[in-house]
Protein backbone atom coordinates (compact mmCIF):
# COMPACT_ATOMS: atom_id res chain seq x y z
CA UNK A 1 0.00 0.00 0.00
CA UNK A 2 2.74 2.35 1.08
CA UNK A 3 4.72 1.39 -2.32
CA UNK A 4 1.55 1.95 -3.93
CA UNK A 5 0.79 5.42 -2.83
CA UNK A 6 4.19 6.53 -3.25
CA UNK A 7 3.49 5.46 -7.18
CA UNK A 8 0.90 7.22 -7.10
CA UNK A 9 1.93 10.67 -5.66
CA UNK A 10 4.87 10.43 -7.78
CA UNK A 11 3.22 9.71 -11.02
CA UNK A 12 1.74 12.90 -10.24
CA UNK A 13 4.78 14.74 -9.29
CA UNK A 14 5.52 14.30 -13.23
CA UNK A 15 2.91 16.72 -14.07
CA UNK A 16 2.56 18.91 -10.79
CA UNK A 17 6.09 20.01 -10.96
CA UNK A 18 4.78 22.57 -13.22
CA UNK A 19 4.42 26.10 -11.88
CA UNK A 20 1.21 28.47 -13.10
CA UNK A 21 4.50 30.12 -15.11
CA UNK A 22 4.42 27.69 -17.43
CA UNK A 23 1.04 26.68 -17.36
CA UNK A 24 1.09 23.51 -19.36
CA UNK A 25 0.83 21.43 -16.08
CA UNK A 26 -1.33 18.86 -15.94
CA UNK A 27 -2.30 18.53 -12.33
CA UNK A 28 -2.06 20.93 -9.46
CA UNK A 29 1.44 21.73 -7.66
CA UNK A 30 2.82 19.65 -4.79
CA UNK A 31 3.84 23.07 -3.58
CA UNK A 32 5.93 24.47 -0.68
CA UNK A 33 3.29 24.38 1.94
CA UNK A 34 2.84 20.80 4.40
CA UNK A 35 -0.55 21.38 4.10
CA UNK A 36 -0.25 22.10 -0.18
CA UNK A 37 1.23 18.46 -0.36
CA UNK A 38 -1.78 17.23 2.04
CA UNK A 39 -4.05 18.76 -0.22
CA UNK A 40 -2.15 17.62 -3.19
CA UNK A 41 -1.71 13.41 -1.29
CA UNK A 42 -5.56 14.10 -0.94
CA UNK A 43 -6.15 15.01 -3.80
CA UNK A 44 -4.39 12.28 -5.44
CA UNK A 45 -5.80 9.43 -3.71
CA UNK A 46 -9.19 10.16 -4.18
CA UNK A 47 -7.93 10.90 -7.68
CA UNK A 48 -7.08 7.36 -8.02
CA UNK A 49 -9.98 5.52 -5.99
CA UNK A 50 -12.21 6.94 -8.71
CA UNK A 51 -9.67 5.38 -11.11
CA UNK A 52 -10.41 2.10 -9.91
CA UNK A 53 -14.09 2.01 -9.29
CA UNK A 54 -14.10 3.49 -13.20
CA UNK A 55 -11.73 0.24 -14.20
CA UNK A 56 -14.14 -2.17 -11.94
CA UNK A 57 -17.62 -1.28 -12.76
CA UNK A 58 -16.72 -0.28 -16.53
CA UNK A 59 -14.28 -3.78 -16.74
CA UNK A 60 -17.51 -5.73 -15.75
CA UNK A 61 -19.79 -3.71 -18.03
CA UNK A 62 -17.64 -4.77 -20.94
CA UNK A 63 -17.10 -8.28 -19.51
CA UNK A 64 -20.18 -8.97 -19.28
CA UNK A 65 -21.47 -7.16 -22.60
CA UNK A 66 -19.46 -9.75 -24.03
CA UNK A 67 -19.34 -12.89 -22.72
CA UNK A 68 -22.87 -13.11 -22.58
CA UNK A 69 -23.91 -11.73 -25.91
CA UNK A 70 -27.05 -12.79 -27.47
CA UNK A 71 -24.66 -13.97 -30.48
CA UNK A 72 -23.67 -16.61 -28.17
CA UNK A 73 -26.81 -17.65 -27.28
CA UNK A 74 -26.96 -16.05 -23.57
CA UNK A 75 -30.49 -15.46 -22.49
CA UNK A 76 -31.33 -12.93 -20.01
CA UNK A 77 -32.02 -13.90 -16.04
CA UNK A 78 -35.66 -12.98 -15.24
CA UNK A 79 -35.46 -11.17 -11.72
CA UNK A 80 -37.39 -8.90 -9.43
CA UNK A 81 -35.93 -7.31 -6.31
CA UNK A 82 -32.72 -8.59 -4.80
CA UNK A 83 -32.67 -7.13 -1.58
CA UNK A 84 -29.07 -8.65 -0.54
CA UNK A 85 -27.88 -7.10 -3.62
CA UNK A 86 -29.37 -3.86 -3.01
CA UNK A 87 -27.97 -3.18 0.28
CA UNK A 88 -24.40 -3.95 -1.13
CA UNK A 89 -24.75 -1.54 -3.78
CA UNK A 90 -25.77 1.11 -1.08
CA UNK A 91 -23.29 0.14 1.38
CA UNK A 92 -20.04 0.15 -0.34
CA UNK A 93 -20.57 3.64 -2.26
CA UNK A 94 -21.18 4.74 1.41
CA UNK A 95 -18.20 3.52 2.69
CA UNK A 96 -16.10 4.83 0.31
CA UNK A 97 -17.45 8.14 0.93
CA UNK A 98 -17.15 8.52 4.15
CA UNK A 99 -13.71 6.92 3.78
CA UNK A 100 -12.77 9.81 1.76
CA UNK A 101 -14.35 12.42 3.90
CA UNK A 102 -12.69 11.41 6.91
CA UNK A 103 -9.22 12.89 5.66
CA UNK A 104 -10.14 15.37 3.91
CA UNK A 105 -11.91 16.66 7.02
CA UNK A 106 -9.07 16.64 8.89
CA UNK A 107 -7.01 18.45 6.46
CA UNK A 108 -9.61 21.34 5.56
CA UNK A 109 -9.49 21.45 10.08
CA UNK A 110 -6.29 22.22 9.23
CA UNK A 111 -6.65 24.62 6.75
CA UNK A 112 -9.09 26.43 8.79
CA UNK A 113 -6.65 27.06 12.24
CA UNK A 114 -5.26 30.18 11.38
CA UNK A 115 -4.36 30.62 15.02
CA UNK A 116 -0.61 31.17 16.86
CA UNK A 117 0.38 32.93 13.68
CA UNK A 118 3.75 35.07 14.18
CA UNK A 119 3.09 37.78 11.70
CA UNK A 120 -0.65 39.08 10.13
CA UNK A 121 -0.81 40.60 6.47
CA UNK A 122 -3.32 42.13 5.57
CA UNK A 123 -4.24 41.48 1.66
CA UNK A 124 -6.43 44.03 -0.22
CA UNK A 125 -7.74 43.46 -3.45
CA UNK A 126 -8.76 46.56 -5.84
CA UNK A 127 -8.87 46.87 -9.46
CA UNK A 128 -6.24 46.04 -10.28
CA UNK A 129 -3.67 45.34 -7.62
CA UNK A 130 -2.71 43.80 -4.62
CA UNK A 131 -2.37 46.25 -1.24
CA UNK A 132 0.11 44.50 1.47
CA UNK A 133 -0.17 45.61 5.06
CA UNK A 134 2.33 44.26 7.92
CA UNK A 135 -0.07 44.49 10.93
CA UNK A 136 1.24 46.29 13.76
CA UNK A 137 4.65 46.73 11.20
CA UNK A 138 3.84 50.13 9.75
CA UNK A 139 4.79 48.83 6.50
CA UNK A 140 2.37 48.56 3.67
CA UNK A 141 2.37 48.85 -0.49
CA UNK A 142 0.58 48.43 -3.43
CA UNK A 143 2.05 45.21 -5.41
CA UNK A 144 0.99 46.39 -9.70
CA UNK A 145 1.88 44.11 -12.46
CA UNK A 146 5.01 45.07 -14.28
CA UNK A 147 4.53 43.68 -17.55
CA UNK A 148 4.90 46.01 -19.77
CA UNK A 149 1.80 47.06 -22.14
CA UNK A 150 3.61 46.57 -25.36
CA UNK A 151 4.06 42.95 -24.63
CA UNK A 152 0.33 42.39 -24.03
CA UNK A 153 -0.40 44.30 -27.26
CA UNK A 154 2.16 42.41 -29.07
CA UNK A 155 4.80 45.35 -30.02
CA UNK A 156 7.18 43.20 -28.14
CA UNK A 157 8.37 40.23 -27.21
CA UNK A 158 6.97 38.43 -24.39
CA UNK A 159 9.15 38.29 -21.01
CA UNK A 160 10.03 34.68 -19.12
CA UNK A 161 7.05 35.96 -16.50
CA UNK A 162 4.59 38.02 -18.99
CA UNK A 163 1.30 38.56 -16.54
CA UNK A 164 2.69 36.95 -14.15
CA UNK A 165 5.22 39.94 -12.45
CA UNK A 166 4.59 42.81 -10.22
CA UNK A 167 6.71 45.99 -9.12
CA UNK A 168 6.64 44.76 -5.62
CA UNK A 169 6.11 40.91 -4.64
CA UNK A 170 4.61 40.15 -0.88
CA UNK A 171 7.96 39.41 1.03
CA UNK A 172 7.22 36.16 3.46
CA UNK A 173 9.40 34.51 5.87
CA UNK A 174 9.64 30.56 5.43
CA UNK A 175 9.33 28.67 8.76
CA UNK A 176 6.67 30.97 10.32
CA UNK A 177 2.93 30.42 10.21
CA UNK A 178 1.62 33.87 8.44
CA UNK A 179 -1.94 34.49 9.03
CA UNK A 180 -3.81 36.52 5.77
CA UNK A 181 -6.33 38.62 6.49
CA UNK A 182 -8.04 39.31 3.17
CA UNK A 183 -11.00 41.68 1.60
CA UNK A 184 -11.58 44.19 -0.86
CA UNK A 185 -11.83 47.67 -1.46
CA UNK A 186 -14.63 47.75 -4.42
CA UNK A 187 -15.31 44.03 -6.13
CA UNK A 188 -14.89 40.29 -4.73
CA UNK A 189 -11.59 39.24 -5.84
CA UNK A 190 -9.61 36.37 -5.01
CA UNK A 191 -5.85 35.52 -4.08
CA UNK A 192 -4.39 32.58 -5.21
CA UNK A 193 -1.23 31.34 -5.31
CA UNK A 194 -1.44 27.19 -6.40
CA UNK A 195 2.01 26.73 -4.86
CA UNK A 196 0.73 27.64 -1.40
CA UNK A 197 -2.66 25.84 -1.95
CA UNK A 198 -4.18 28.80 -1.19
CA UNK A 199 -7.02 30.47 -3.31
CA UNK A 200 -9.06 32.81 -1.12
CA UNK A 201 -11.84 35.05 -1.96
CA UNK A 202 -11.57 38.76 -1.06
CA UNK A 203 -14.98 40.53 -0.61
CA UNK A 204 -15.31 44.47 0.00
CA UNK A 205 -16.94 44.54 3.93
CA UNK A 206 -15.78 41.17 5.19
CA UNK A 207 -12.02 39.37 6.00
CA UNK A 208 -11.59 36.23 5.48
CA UNK A 209 -9.05 34.15 6.59
CA UNK A 210 -6.22 32.33 5.58
CA UNK A 211 -2.54 31.27 6.82
CA UNK A 212 0.58 29.45 5.39
CA UNK A 213 3.68 28.12 6.13
CA UNK A 214 6.15 28.11 3.61
CA UNK A 215 9.32 25.62 3.85
CA UNK A 216 11.08 26.62 0.86
CA UNK A 217 12.34 30.12 0.12
CA UNK A 218 11.54 31.10 -3.48
CA UNK A 219 9.23 33.27 -5.85
CA UNK A 220 5.95 31.99 -6.00
CA UNK A 221 3.49 33.45 -8.24
CA UNK A 222 -0.22 33.51 -8.49
CA UNK A 223 -3.31 35.65 -9.84
CA UNK A 224 -6.55 37.06 -9.04
CA UNK A 225 -8.79 34.20 -9.53
CA UNK A 226 -12.20 36.05 -9.76
CA UNK A 227 -13.75 37.82 -12.45
CA UNK A 228 -13.12 41.40 -11.47
CA UNK A 229 -13.64 43.52 -14.02
CA UNK A 230 -11.37 44.59 -16.95
CA UNK A 231 -8.04 44.21 -15.94
CA UNK A 232 -9.00 41.18 -14.24
CA UNK A 233 -6.25 39.06 -16.02
CA UNK A 234 -3.28 41.97 -14.75
CA UNK A 235 -3.97 41.93 -11.58
CA UNK A 236 -0.86 39.07 -10.50
CA UNK A 237 0.63 38.00 -7.29
CA UNK A 238 4.07 37.49 -6.34
CA UNK A 239 5.37 36.23 -3.33
CA UNK A 240 8.99 36.28 -2.52
CA UNK A 241 9.67 33.70 0.35
CA UNK A 242 13.18 34.45 2.29
CA UNK A 243 14.96 33.04 5.43
CA UNK A 244 14.20 34.37 8.45
CA UNK A 245 16.85 36.71 9.25
CA UNK A 246 16.49 37.79 5.60
CA UNK A 247 12.88 39.03 6.26
CA UNK A 248 13.87 40.63 9.56
CA UNK A 249 16.25 43.09 8.16
CA UNK A 250 13.89 43.23 4.75
CA UNK A 251 11.03 44.40 7.52
CA UNK A 252 13.41 46.61 9.59
CA UNK A 253 14.66 47.98 6.26
CA UNK A 254 11.07 48.80 5.04
CA UNK A 255 10.15 50.09 8.51
CA UNK A 256 13.15 52.63 8.67
CA UNK A 257 12.12 53.64 4.63
CA UNK A 258 8.35 54.03 5.86
CA UNK A 259 9.64 56.16 9.01
CA UNK A 260 12.15 58.53 6.96
CA UNK A 261 8.87 59.23 4.77
CA UNK A 262 6.61 59.97 7.40
CA UNK A 263 9.57 62.58 8.85
CA UNK A 264 9.77 63.76 5.01
CA UNK A 265 5.91 64.92 5.65
CA UNK A 266 7.34 68.13 7.72
CA UNK A 267 10.13 69.68 5.34
CA UNK A 268 10.01 71.45 2.13
CA UNK A 269 10.49 69.42 -0.59
CA UNK A 270 12.29 70.30 -3.93
CA UNK A 271 10.59 69.91 -7.21
CA UNK A 272 13.28 67.89 -8.21
CA UNK A 273 12.64 64.81 -5.79
CA UNK A 274 8.58 65.34 -5.86
CA UNK A 275 8.95 65.09 -9.56
CA UNK A 276 10.85 61.97 -9.63
CA UNK A 277 8.14 60.14 -6.79
CA UNK A 278 5.55 61.82 -8.26
CA UNK A 279 6.99 59.57 -11.95
CA UNK A 280 7.33 56.61 -9.72
CA UNK A 281 3.39 56.69 -8.41
CA UNK A 282 2.18 57.79 -11.99
CA UNK A 283 3.56 55.21 -13.59
CA UNK A 284 2.31 52.24 -10.96
CA UNK A 285 -0.97 53.34 -9.94
CA UNK A 286 -2.28 55.85 -11.99
CA UNK A 287 -1.00 55.00 -15.93
CA UNK A 288 -3.33 52.18 -16.39
CA UNK A 289 -6.51 53.99 -16.61
CA UNK A 290 -4.41 57.93 -17.76
CA UNK A 291 -1.81 56.22 -19.65
CA UNK A 292 1.75 57.08 -19.17
CA UNK A 293 1.46 60.39 -21.59
CA UNK A 294 -0.91 61.42 -19.80
CA UNK A 295 -2.98 61.43 -22.78
CA UNK A 296 -5.90 59.39 -21.16
CA UNK A 297 -8.55 56.82 -22.95
CA UNK A 298 -11.52 59.58 -23.91
CA UNK A 299 -13.84 59.65 -23.43
CA UNK A 300 -13.55 57.15 -20.88
CA UNK A 301 -10.51 57.90 -19.12
CA UNK A 302 -9.78 61.79 -19.45
CA UNK A 303 -6.46 63.26 -20.74
CA UNK A 304 -4.35 64.85 -17.87
CA UNK A 305 -2.17 66.21 -20.00
CA UNK A 306 -2.89 69.69 -21.68
CA UNK A 307 -5.90 69.65 -19.10
CA UNK A 308 -6.98 73.40 -19.15
CA UNK A 309 -9.37 72.52 -16.04
CA UNK A 310 -6.44 70.73 -14.31
CA UNK A 311 -4.39 73.19 -14.85
CA UNK A 312 -6.42 76.59 -13.80
CA UNK A 313 -7.83 74.42 -10.57
CA UNK A 314 -5.33 73.22 -7.93
CA UNK A 315 -7.55 72.82 -5.35
CA UNK A 316 -10.10 70.96 -7.46
CA UNK A 317 -6.91 68.96 -8.66
CA UNK A 318 -5.94 68.15 -5.52
CA UNK A 319 -9.49 67.07 -4.60
CA UNK A 320 -10.03 65.08 -7.15
CA UNK A 321 -7.24 62.67 -6.33
CA UNK A 322 -7.36 62.59 -2.57
CA UNK A 323 -11.71 61.98 -2.76
CA UNK A 324 -12.28 60.14 -6.22
CA UNK A 325 -14.92 60.92 -8.28
CA UNK A 326 -17.97 59.37 -7.35
CA UNK A 327 -20.10 57.09 -9.70
CA UNK A 328 -16.96 57.09 -11.47
CA UNK A 329 -13.47 55.05 -12.02
CA UNK A 330 -11.69 57.27 -10.48
CA UNK A 331 -10.45 55.87 -7.28
CA UNK A 332 -9.99 58.04 -4.14
CA UNK A 333 -6.44 57.86 -2.81
CA UNK A 334 -6.88 59.38 0.52
CA UNK A 335 -6.08 56.49 2.11
CA UNK A 336 -4.07 54.06 -0.92
CA UNK A 337 -1.28 56.45 -0.50
CA UNK A 338 0.86 58.29 1.52
CA UNK A 339 0.98 62.58 1.71
CA UNK A 340 4.39 62.32 -0.04
CA UNK A 341 2.69 60.40 -2.56
CA UNK A 342 -0.18 62.27 -2.95
CA UNK A 343 1.70 65.51 -3.32
CA UNK A 344 4.43 63.93 -5.47
CA UNK A 345 1.49 62.50 -7.82
CA UNK A 346 -0.31 66.00 -7.99
CA UNK A 347 3.08 67.95 -8.47
CA UNK A 348 4.10 65.34 -11.40
CA UNK A 349 0.99 65.42 -13.06
CA UNK A 350 0.86 69.15 -13.00
CA UNK A 351 4.42 69.55 -14.59
CA UNK A 352 4.88 66.93 -16.87
CA UNK A 353 3.58 66.56 -20.32
CA UNK A 354 3.83 70.33 -20.83
CA UNK A 355 1.33 71.17 -18.07
CA UNK A 356 4.21 72.99 -16.97
CA UNK A 357 2.46 74.76 -14.50
CA UNK A 358 5.10 75.06 -11.62
CA UNK A 359 3.51 74.10 -9.14
CA UNK A 360 4.92 72.29 -6.51
CA UNK A 361 2.64 70.84 -4.03
CA UNK A 362 4.25 69.96 -0.39
CA UNK A 363 3.38 66.53 1.64
CA UNK A 364 2.25 69.32 4.41
CA UNK A 365 -0.10 70.76 2.78
CA UNK A 366 -1.82 67.28 1.82
CA UNK A 367 -1.52 66.43 5.41
CA UNK A 368 -3.67 69.68 6.30
CA UNK A 369 -6.33 68.22 3.75
CA UNK A 370 -6.63 64.90 5.26
CA UNK A 371 -7.06 66.18 8.63
CA UNK B 1 -44.57 0.79 16.36
CA UNK B 2 -41.38 -1.59 15.97
CA UNK B 3 -42.46 -2.18 12.35
CA UNK B 4 -42.76 1.60 11.53
CA UNK B 5 -39.19 2.81 12.88
CA UNK B 6 -37.74 -0.54 11.01
CA UNK B 7 -39.51 0.76 7.62
CA UNK B 8 -38.71 4.49 8.45
CA UNK B 9 -35.05 3.24 8.88
CA UNK B 10 -35.04 1.32 5.72
CA UNK B 11 -35.92 4.35 3.57
CA UNK B 12 -34.00 6.92 5.55
CA UNK B 13 -30.73 3.92 3.91
CA UNK B 14 -32.94 3.54 0.50
CA UNK B 15 -33.26 -0.09 0.29
CA UNK B 16 -37.12 -2.52 1.34
CA UNK B 17 -38.02 -5.44 0.66
CA UNK B 18 -41.03 -5.92 -1.49
CA UNK B 19 -43.33 -7.80 0.84
CA UNK B 20 -42.54 -5.38 3.96
CA UNK B 21 -43.75 -2.37 1.05
CA UNK B 22 -47.05 -3.78 0.22
CA UNK B 23 -47.92 -5.03 3.91
CA UNK B 24 -46.93 -1.42 4.86
CA UNK B 25 -49.33 0.56 2.34
CA UNK B 26 -51.95 -2.17 2.91
CA UNK B 27 -51.97 -1.71 6.46
CA UNK B 28 -50.09 0.83 8.05
CA UNK B 29 -51.50 4.66 8.83
CA UNK B 30 -49.55 7.57 6.70
CA UNK B 31 -49.73 9.73 9.66
CA UNK B 32 -47.71 7.76 11.82
CA UNK B 33 -44.89 7.19 9.00
CA UNK B 34 -44.78 10.99 8.83
CA UNK B 35 -44.64 11.22 12.39
CA UNK B 36 -41.86 8.82 12.71
CA UNK B 37 -39.78 9.90 10.10
CA UNK B 38 -39.98 13.70 11.33
CA UNK B 39 -38.55 12.98 14.61
CA UNK B 40 -36.01 9.98 13.35
CA UNK B 41 -34.53 13.30 10.97
CA UNK B 42 -34.27 15.28 13.86
CA UNK B 43 -32.39 12.87 15.26
CA UNK B 44 -29.98 11.96 12.77
CA UNK B 45 -29.23 15.37 12.47
CA UNK B 46 -28.63 15.95 16.05
CA UNK B 47 -26.20 12.82 16.18
CA UNK B 48 -24.34 14.14 13.30
CA UNK B 49 -23.73 17.56 15.31
CA UNK B 50 -22.85 15.90 18.59
CA UNK B 51 -20.52 13.52 16.59
CA UNK B 52 -18.73 16.93 14.88
CA UNK B 53 -18.91 18.61 18.10
CA UNK B 54 -17.08 15.71 19.76
CA UNK B 55 -14.68 15.13 17.13
CA UNK B 56 -13.65 19.08 16.59
CA UNK B 57 -13.74 19.08 20.24
C1 LIG C 1 -9.38 52.94 -12.44
C2 LIG C 1 -9.05 53.99 -13.32
C3 LIG C 1 -8.37 55.24 -12.78
C4 LIG C 1 -7.22 55.32 -12.04
C5 LIG C 1 -6.33 54.18 -11.56
C6 LIG C 1 -6.97 56.71 -11.84
N1 LIG C 1 -7.96 57.46 -12.41
FE1 LIG C 1 -8.09 59.48 -12.43
N2 LIG C 1 -9.84 59.36 -13.38
C7 LIG C 1 -10.47 58.22 -13.80
C8 LIG C 1 -11.75 58.57 -14.41
C9 LIG C 1 -12.75 57.59 -15.00
C10 LIG C 1 -11.86 59.96 -14.35
C11 LIG C 1 -13.00 60.81 -14.83
C12 LIG C 1 -13.97 61.05 -13.69
C13 LIG C 1 -15.14 61.89 -14.14
O1 LIG C 1 -15.87 61.40 -14.99
O2 LIG C 1 -15.28 63.00 -13.63
C14 LIG C 1 -10.66 60.42 -13.71
C15 LIG C 1 -10.38 61.78 -13.45
C16 LIG C 1 -9.20 62.23 -12.94
C17 LIG C 1 -8.88 63.62 -12.79
C18 LIG C 1 -9.77 64.77 -13.21
C19 LIG C 1 -9.57 64.99 -14.68
C20 LIG C 1 -10.80 65.51 -15.36
O3 LIG C 1 -10.65 66.19 -16.37
O4 LIG C 1 -11.92 65.19 -14.92
C21 LIG C 1 -7.63 63.69 -12.25
C22 LIG C 1 -6.84 64.94 -11.92
C23 LIG C 1 -7.18 62.33 -12.04
N3 LIG C 1 -8.17 61.48 -12.48
C24 LIG C 1 -5.96 62.01 -11.49
C25 LIG C 1 -5.59 60.71 -11.22
C26 LIG C 1 -4.38 60.36 -10.52
C27 LIG C 1 -3.35 61.34 -10.02
C28 LIG C 1 -4.37 59.02 -10.42
C29 LIG C 1 -3.30 58.15 -9.74
C30 LIG C 1 -3.01 58.44 -8.36
C31 LIG C 1 -5.55 58.51 -11.06
N4 LIG C 1 -6.28 59.58 -11.52
C32 LIG C 1 -5.86 57.19 -11.16
C33 LIG C 1 -9.98 56.94 -13.67
C34 LIG C 1 -8.83 56.60 -12.99
CU1 LIG D 1 -9.31 40.81 -9.08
Amino acid sequence: MRKMLALMTGGGTLFGGASLAHANGWNMPVGVTDLSAEIYTLHMTIFWICVVIGIVVFGVMFYSLFKFRRSKGAKSAHFHENTTVEVIWTAVPLLILVGMAVPATATLQKMYDASDAELDVMITGQQWRWRYEYLGEDVAFNSNMSTPRAQITGEEERGEHYLLEVDEPLVLPINRKVRFLLTADDVIHSWWVPDFAVKQDTIPGFINENWVRINEPGIYRGQCAELCGMDHGFMPIVVHAMEEDEFDQWLVERKEAAEAEAMGVDREWEMDELMERGEQVYGSICASCHQADGGGSPPAFPGLAGNQELIDDVDWHIDVVLNGVSGTAMPAFRSNLNPVELAAVVTYSRNAWGNDTGDAVQPAEIVELLE
Amino acid sequence: MWGVIKSVLAAFFGVQKERQRRHDFEHGKPGAFILVGLLMAVVFVVVIAALAIYVAG
